[in-house]
């Protein structure tokens, strides 16, 4: 990394033209990527990222600048470049860093760079034999294997200086059936803010399989009817509703600026009192933890929603100024390329008191959703949409043959208020998440849940 | 350290190591941002980055590596990660590092009407299209989004055949998004413009642009569900076709990712289809002279009024189904391995106006803007489910703005229930492609609303 004095030189440079906060990032990462089609290794790639951004603020104008130039003069001009876009003059100050010694809550096992390349194939292996051999319909599998190891540095002339090791694994196992000239896919991605460990705590032979039976599920399937049902959705990746709907329109990027249909409800009822939701950067060794965030603050547990009330959002330092509230140490960025913004870490709706049987035994008629895809949200007017990866119907308390190419859609604060029942089998599910800061990992989770009405976009006409 | 210098040492180093055939890819990318809010500069973005990455054949292997620390160290941090990652690969496929076309087209991809631009004249320029779209109607409340991003890009490719190209290339976009209020209610639209030369952008007609679109979507509601023939606009058709154009890779045909398998001389899309692949056409963001294998570039139709004539090759896959690469080997970047894409992708224009078109329907939908094609589009088997906005039409006239619905249907189905192709083209954002479509009205298309 970069060494403290050089740091403190660049913080007072940036600093040299009026702006009133100055902060430099430093990222050191190591990738490792493997794909595996068909049983055999198509691609393995490893690289190192290396950059430097510094960020300069003046009231509510900010500048940021990147490069991977790593020599002392570069970075200077870099600085004194980027101070030029702010204009005014320099303010006296003193610069004194206080490392920060943050608890450690995501204790790394065994280092991927530890591990030899053939045992990563190892495991990638069992995965696909796993997922192939599940059924004579599988035509093809994908597996894809990535680790990182991501080393930051964030000092800033408040007198920050923190430091954090990052190191992410990720198995993707993606499964084609397929039958006459038809196919379907079923997909599985496990990860978590581990090491290698996480192969000793995990069964991927069983994602694969799941994956495959997705896949083989869905080639029976007939299209989902269209309409407006009441929807079951299932806990682990289902949290994706959460996320989408409603954590979106949290975050301080829309907020601040008055374009989330959330700003100014803290306090009021935005959700059926049954719905408590959070975000929680501290889970040990969950995908979207972390010690601290991009910008040095420790990642915190903030309660979103309590019981049904608009409790908290998720802030950064440029948006705190805006909004006149303090950080929630939920800024994130995918990279140095990116000025990091409030993002969500694990987020999702804690476990109720239903038992999954009660939840589907009192509906009628409706669709269960048991795996989701992906989904997104336009935060300006909350209105989501996601895909139905596995689904079934409900029929008279019972879940019923399966119906595939399913999407959800409504609007976030209006689905809030039609959870009429949540579960209590809370679990976690693996995304990434794209925004303005980049794609970071992210959970979502959530326990099972019953949403009264939603518009199910299917090929099947009317209900 | 400049990477001329460092590629001796590392071609050298590598053979040292048992590499047989090597190669050098070296990106610099320069950009400029900056964002807009309430009359302020909200954000500025200043950068200035880069990487090169290695891969070379060892033990017959085609081994992949990549830094953006570029120094002494990455000689050896390149050779040692491609040599540990060559000796688990297990492609069956020789392994091509090629020496070079014949003759290579002369093009100009990066134009001095962009490179000399003061940043001051670009925040003027993003200033005043705020102002204009606050100015236009008093129901715009924000304008959530104005955006100026400019950049550059110089790409190199060298290798141990005696390869030895670059290119540069720039182009600025800019983007806006408003939000309008009428009572209680509460619309959005996005507009964006792309252009290699500053003078082209146009504040008055971005602004107006997307402002009457956010206006004309006040009072929009859902339809009733039921298959409606649909007029896909034509941004709104070219992110849909961007989000399918993996089908016509021969890389998916030949893994069996794309239903494309065995259909070369078929019909595959109704009479007036035709898609081109031109990596010359002016103004193309994705333009280039040769691909990420060193292969000159061509242009190429991969549909001819409806049959399909050819796919997406790079020098891998063209070997195996015994033809010659078409020039689309292609390389997300420094840290990716090649794959096959597209240049500038586009369905051909028609002769039918946008008015004629509507005018031709009896009862259907305009289709302005499609969502979650990143997760209600299955690429292999060409299911869609994607949440939609747009317009209601009865007897040839707009009725009333829609939203909240659903449309769905099978790309591959889409592609031969197209009646009439529009002679509007444009091109959706950029990504890894630029793609490009005119509106299109297409027959039986599911509607989910209420």
């Amino acid at each position: 990394m970069l060494n403290e004095k050089f740091i403190e030189d660049i913080i007072m440079v940036a600093l040299s033209t009026g702006g009133d906060f100055a902060e430099v990032f430093v990222e050191d990462r190591y990738n490792t990527e493997i794909t595996m089609i068909g049983g055999k290794v198509e691609n393995s790639i490893s690289g190192r990222d290396f950059g430097v951004g510094i960020r300069i603020f003046k009231g509510l104008n900010s500048v940021y600048a990147y490069t991977n130039q790593h020599n002392k003069d570069a970075l200077m001009d870099m600085a004194i470049k980027t101070g030029g876009a702010m204009q005014g003059t320099k303010r006296d100050m003193e610069l004194d860093f206080v490392k920060y010694d943050y608890r450690n809550i995501n204790p790394i096992e065994c280092l991927p760079n530890s591990v030899g390349k053939s045992q990563k194939v190892a495991v990638m292996r069992e995965a696909y034999e796993a997922a192939d051999g599940y059924s004579d319909r599988i035509s093809q599998v994908i597996v894809r294997y990535l680790d990182y190891n991501q080393n930051i540095l964030v000092a800033n002339s408040e007198g920050k200086f923190a430091e954090d090791e990052r190191i992410r694994t990720r198995i993707s196992i993606q499964s084609i059936a397929s039958k006459d000239n038809e196919m379907q896919t079923g997909l599985y991605s496990p990860g978590a803010h581990m090491g290698f460990e996480f192969y000793d705590k995990i069964d991927v032979g069983q994602y694969g399989r799941e994956a495959s039976r997705i896949a083989v599920t869905m080639l029976g399937a007939e299209p989902c009817p269209s309409g407006r049902f009441p929807v079951i959705i299932d806990n682990k990746f289902g949290g994706v509703i959460f996320h989408e709907a409603c954590g979106h329109g949290l975050e301080a990027t829309s907020v601040a600026k008055k374009s989330s249909v959330f700003a100014d409800k803290i306090g009021q009822q935005v959700a059926t009192d049954i719905v408590t939701a959070i975000d929680d950067g501290t889970i040990p060794n969950a995908w979207g933890s972390s010690n601290i965030d991009d910008e040095g603050e420790p990642t915190r547990k903030n309660i979103l929603i309590e019981n049904g009330i608009l409790k908290g959002y998720m802030i950064d330092k440029l948006n705190a100024r805006r909004m006149k509230m303090d950080t929630t140490g939920s800024a994130r960025r995918q990279s140095y390329k990116f000025a990091p913004t409030s993002r969500m870490t694990n987020t999702y709706i804690a476990a109720g008191e239903s038992t999954p049987e009660e939840i589907i035994s009192n509906t009628e008629c409706g669709i269960y959703a048991k795996y989701m895809g992906g989904g997104s949200v336009n935060p300006a007017t909350g209105d989501f949409n996601f895909a139905v990866m596995e689904g079934y119907l409900v029929k008279n308390g019972r879940v019923d043959k399966p119906v595939r190419g399913a999407t959800l859609i409504g609007n976030g604060p209006d689905i809030l208020y039609k959870i009429d029942m949540v579960g209590n089998n809370l679990e976690y599910g693996q995304g990434m998440c794209g925004s303005i800061s980049g794609a970071i990992p992210t959970n979502v989770g959530q326990p099972m849940i019953r949403v009264s009405e939603i518009t199910v976009g299917g090929r099947s006409g009317g209900k | 350290m400049d990477v001329d210098r460092l590629k001796g040492q590392i071609f050298e180093h590598g053979k040292n190591e048992g590499f047989t055939d090597m190669e050098i890819f070296h990106e610099n990318n320069s950009g400029f941002s900056c964002k807009v809010f309430k009359g302020e500069i909200d954000n500025y973005v200043v950068s200035e980055e880069g990487g090169i990455s290695f891969r070379g054949v060892h033990n017959k292997q085609m081994g992949y590596s990549y830094t953006e620390k570029i120094d002494e160290s990455a000689i050896k941090v390149l050779v040692e990660m491609a040599k540990e990652n060559a000796e688990i690969v297990e492609n069956e496929e020789e392994e091509i590092i090629f020496k070079g076309s014949k003759e290579y087209k002369n093009i100009n991809l990066c134009s001095n009407g962009l490179a000399g631009i003061p940043t001051d004249k670009k925040l003027d320029f993003i200033k005043e299209l705020e102002r204009k779209a606050y100015s236009i109607d008093n129901r715009v409340i924000n304008v959530n989004d104005c955006i100026y991003n400019d950049y550059e890009n110089e790409r190199g490719l060298y290798n141990t055949k005696g390869l030895d190209k670059n290119e540069k290339s720039n182009f600025a976009l800019s983007y806006i998004s408003v939000i309008v209020r009428e009572n209680d209610e509460i619309q959005n639209a996005r507009a964006f413009k792309i252009c290699r030369d500053f003078r082209d952008f146009n504040t008055e007609s971005l602004a107006k642009r997307v402002v009457d679109r956010a206006l004309s979507y006040l009072g929009a509601k859902p339809v009733k569900s039921k298959t409606y023939t649909i007029l896909l606009e034509n941004i709104a058709s070219a992110d849909l076709l961007k989000t399918f154009s993996g089908i016509f890779s021969a890389d998916n045909v030949q893994k069996g990712r794309s239903l494309l398998k065995g259909k070369l001389g078929e019909a595959i899309g109704s009479m007036p289809l035709t898609i081109i692949d031109d990596p010359f056409m002016d103004g193309g963001v994705a333009g280039r002279s040769f691909d990420s294998e060193g292969v000159a570039s061509e242009k190429m139709s991969l549909v001819e009024e409806g049959i399909l004539q050819g796919l997406l090759h790079n020098l891998k896959t063209a070997k195996k189904d015994g033809v010659e690469s078409t020039g689309h080997g292609y390389k997300s970047s420094y840290k990716g391995a090649i794959t096959v894409a597209p240049s500038n992708l586009y369905i051909q224009p028609g002769l039918n106006t946008y008015e004629d078109m509507v005018s031709s329907m009896d009862e259907g939908l305009i289709i302005t803007e499609l969502q979650g094609l990143h997760s209600g589009a299955n690429t292999v088997s060409g299911d869609f489910s994607l949440a939609a906005k747009g317009y209601y039409v009865k007897n040839g006239k707009i009725e009333n703005p829609v939203n909240q619905i659903t449309i769905a249907g099978n790309f591959y189905e889409v592609l031969k229930n197209i009646e009439i192709v529009g002679e509007d083209l444009k091109f959706a954002m950029p990504d890894i492609t630029y793609v490009g479509s005119p509106s299109l009205k297409i027959k039986d298309i599911s509607v989910a609303g209420e």
